[in-house]
């Protein structure tokens, strides 16, 4: 990056940090709904009773790498509470499933983000301006209903004589075993396609120790309906405040994984404000 | 964006990290014309550390017969497309480099390749460059030609995966100089693997994160070369460490065939990465290709080394090659023998400068038999 681009960039998230919520689309209401959380059914009827909100995106472009073509340019945002629960149901089209990891074939994934302290930059925070993230991942919620694939799921003539895990103890076979070895969290698995983060500026995006967020997507004629969900009230610090009467802001990210996005190569939205009804 | 001195191409380039170059670098010098792609290095490699979940087609180490031997398939020819026509005439680089050639809203050019291309390891295994006319065999030099070329992770002064990480989590030791992967911080972008032009960052499709060569480090933290040179049963492979371009010293081995004798030659230098491995070039093979792949001076490199053995100085440094297991720091030519030590001169090896010989009468009176010469 030259100097140039370099001051366009920090000019753009400095604007972008002060003019986003003013920007944003209309105040995404979390209405309180007499139903039992947590809200991981995309499919459940409580959401109609929660208005809709579109959210427009724009290409990541203020760190590199960028992907100016980005495929999903418009979200469909609804949010309810129960007191105890946040619920929200992020909807956009997308013509392919991408559930899948090979090293040409990414995942679909969508995120939710909330700010935890001080005035934080919608663009995955800052520093001193954390924030916390919720990310759904479709090729993770595919391992909860298919297992995990191995080789042979992936190359079905794949070779194999034997691995270190089956003729070594645990503790020394974990050297071999890469990522998993060491509890990699896109390693490992987990209980829910829904990874709890938080971060303070890009490249610090960090997996929470303790996690408290669900969440479930479908996948149906072309379209992602995803619903994310996490405790309203803080139970851990670093946890943001959703309680009901609280004003806050959100803000999402979406990844086309058949359009090769991933990482900083997404597509993002400014903050919107959110406000949790009583 | 840092300017950083590239002594591979004589001149300042853009690189998106401060110049800051290891205490000592981890180097490796291959002579190209002493392998015979028997791929012991390779199963040396398979072995030690990609026996796991998700490696299984996996190659840190490969051994390509070029030109068209490829691991990923076109790995070379996909880049320098991309890349175009480049000046590159000594001593100074006049083209681009790979950071500097960097479309918008990318660090460094590159691509992904498709996952069927890593499907081929041996594609185009001892293919020549074409078919010869009957009886053209007889004639020398022959029209025709191939070489194989082994490959590791360059580990280089300048890395491209390093630089392409938007989480940092690929990183360049400062004792040594090797490229190492997080495999706890790696999220399994991938902009690695698009970003490295050598294509020796992998995706392990099992673990979803990436993973590249270690340069075997616990065995270098042990005074040990890798397992790649150790194994190597043509002795084309000498392992140990380069030093930097303001510190050269003429006993080392490495800096004396890299720097002194100007023998070992980088890997396509003009990518910019400045790359730390190094090869003798094929004597055989005709200079146009060799200076697209090894930079200029590959003519005065096949010189030097056809005339290695009117130079006690070059064939004693050569001679070190597969001699010991050990790293050898620095080394001298006494008499009839060459000497290699550790950090601390202590001796690790001596090798004779030339074969003893020793004659056998051909007729044996206690067994009654003749000996013949039949292997």
């Amino acid at each position: 990056m030259n100097k140039t681009a370099l001051h366009c960039s920090l000019a753009t998230l400095v604007v972008a940090m002060v003019v986003a919520p003013m920007a944003a689309a209309d105040t995404l209401r979390a209405v309180p709904v007499d139903a039992t959380g947590p809200f991981n059914d995309p499919e459940a009827a409580f959401w109609e009773e929660a208005p809709t909100v579109t959210v427009r995106l724009n290409p990541q472009q203020v760190t590199r790498p960028h992907h100016a073509d980005i495929a999903v340019t418009e979200l469909t945002v609804r949010a309810v509470n129960n007191g105890t629960w946040l619920g929200i149901l992020i909807e956009w089209e997308d013509d392919t499933r991408d559930d899948w990891f090979l090293t040409d074939a990414f995942g679909d994934q969508v995120a939710v983000q909330f700010p935890v302290e001080g005035p934080a930059s919608p663009m995955m925070g800052n520093p001193g301006g954390k924030v916390n993230i919720l990310q759904w991942r479709a090729a993770f919620q595919r391992d909860l209903v298919d297992g995990e694939p191995d080789i042979r799921d992936l190359y079905p003539y794949a070779l194999v004589d034997v691995y270190p895990d089956e003729v070594l103890r645990v503790t020394d076979a974990r050297a071999f075993a890469g990522a998993m070895g060491v509890d990699n969290p896109v390693a490992r698995p987990f209980e829910s396609p829904v990874l709890e983060q938080m971060a303070e500026g890009w490249g610090s995006l960090t997996v929470k120790p303790m996690q408290h967020a669900d969440g479930w997507g479908v996948w149906e004629d072309g379209t992602w309906r995803v619903a994310i969900t996490r405790p309203a009230n803080q139970v851990m610090p670093g946890d943001p405040d959703l309680s009901p009467g609280t004003d806050t802001l959100a803000a999402f990210a979406v990844w086309d994984g058949g359009n090769r996005e991933v990482g900083g190569r997404k597509s993002w939205s400014s903050w919107i404000d959110l406000k949790v009804e009583e | 964006m840092s300017r950083v001195y590239n002594w591979q191409l004589g001149r300042e380039m853009d690189y998106p990290f401060e110049g800051v170059r290891p205490e000592k670098q981890f180097a490796m010098i291959f002579d190209t014309n002493k392998c015979i792609a028997c791929q012991t290095c390779t199963v040396a490699c398979k072995t030690t550390w990609t026996s796991g979940r998700g490696q299984e087609q996996m190659l840190w180490n490969n051994v390509e017969t070029k030109p068209y031997g490829y691991y990923p398939l076109g790995w070379d020819v996909n880049i320098l497309d991309k890349h175009g026509v480049q000046e590159m005439d000594g001593p100074e680089y006049q083209g681009r480099t790979l950071f500097e050639a960097a479309p918008d809203g990318e660090i460094v050019l590159g691509y992904t390749p498709d996952d069927e291309d890593w499907a081929y390891p041996n594609i185009g295994e001892d293919d020549c460059t074409g078919s010869m006319e009957q009886g053209a065999l007889l004639t020398m030099p022959h029209m025709q030609w191939m070489y194989y070329l082994p490959r590791i992770c360059n580990h280089c002064t300048y890395p491209a995966c390093l630089s392409a990480c938007p989480r940092q989590s690929i990183y360049k030791r400062p004792e040594d100089g090797i490229v190492l992967l997080d495999q706890q911080r790696c999220r399994g972008y991938r902009e690695c693997v698009k970003g490295c032009p050598y294509k020796k960052v992998m995706f392990n499709p099992v673990t979803r994160v990436s993973e590249k060569c270690i340069g075997c480090y616990p065995a270098i933290e042990n005074n040990r070369q890798t397992q790649c040179t150790i194994t190597c049963i043509g002795k084309i492979r000498l392992q140990g460490f380069i030093s930097r371009p303001d510190e050269i010293r003429e006993d080392n081995p490495m800096d004396y065939l890299i720097h002194g004798a100007k023998i070992g030659k980088p890997l396509y230098p003009q990518f910019g990465l400045e790359p730390n491995t190094f090869y003798i070039p094929p004597i055989h093979v005709p200079p146009q290709y060799l200076r697209q792949m090894f930079g200029w001076g590959v003519e005065d490199a096949i010189d030097t080394y056809k005339r290695a053995s009117e130079d006690p100085q070059l064939l004693g440094a050569m001679l070190l090659f597969g001699a010991t297991p050990e790293i050898i720091h620095h080394f001298k030519v006494e008499g009839r023998n060459v000497i290699g030590y550790d950090a601390k001169r202590a001796e690790v090896v001596r090798v004779p400068m030339r074969e003893p010989i020793y004659m056998r009468v051909e007729y044996d009176s206690d067994l009654d038999v003749h000996r013949t010469n039949v292997t």
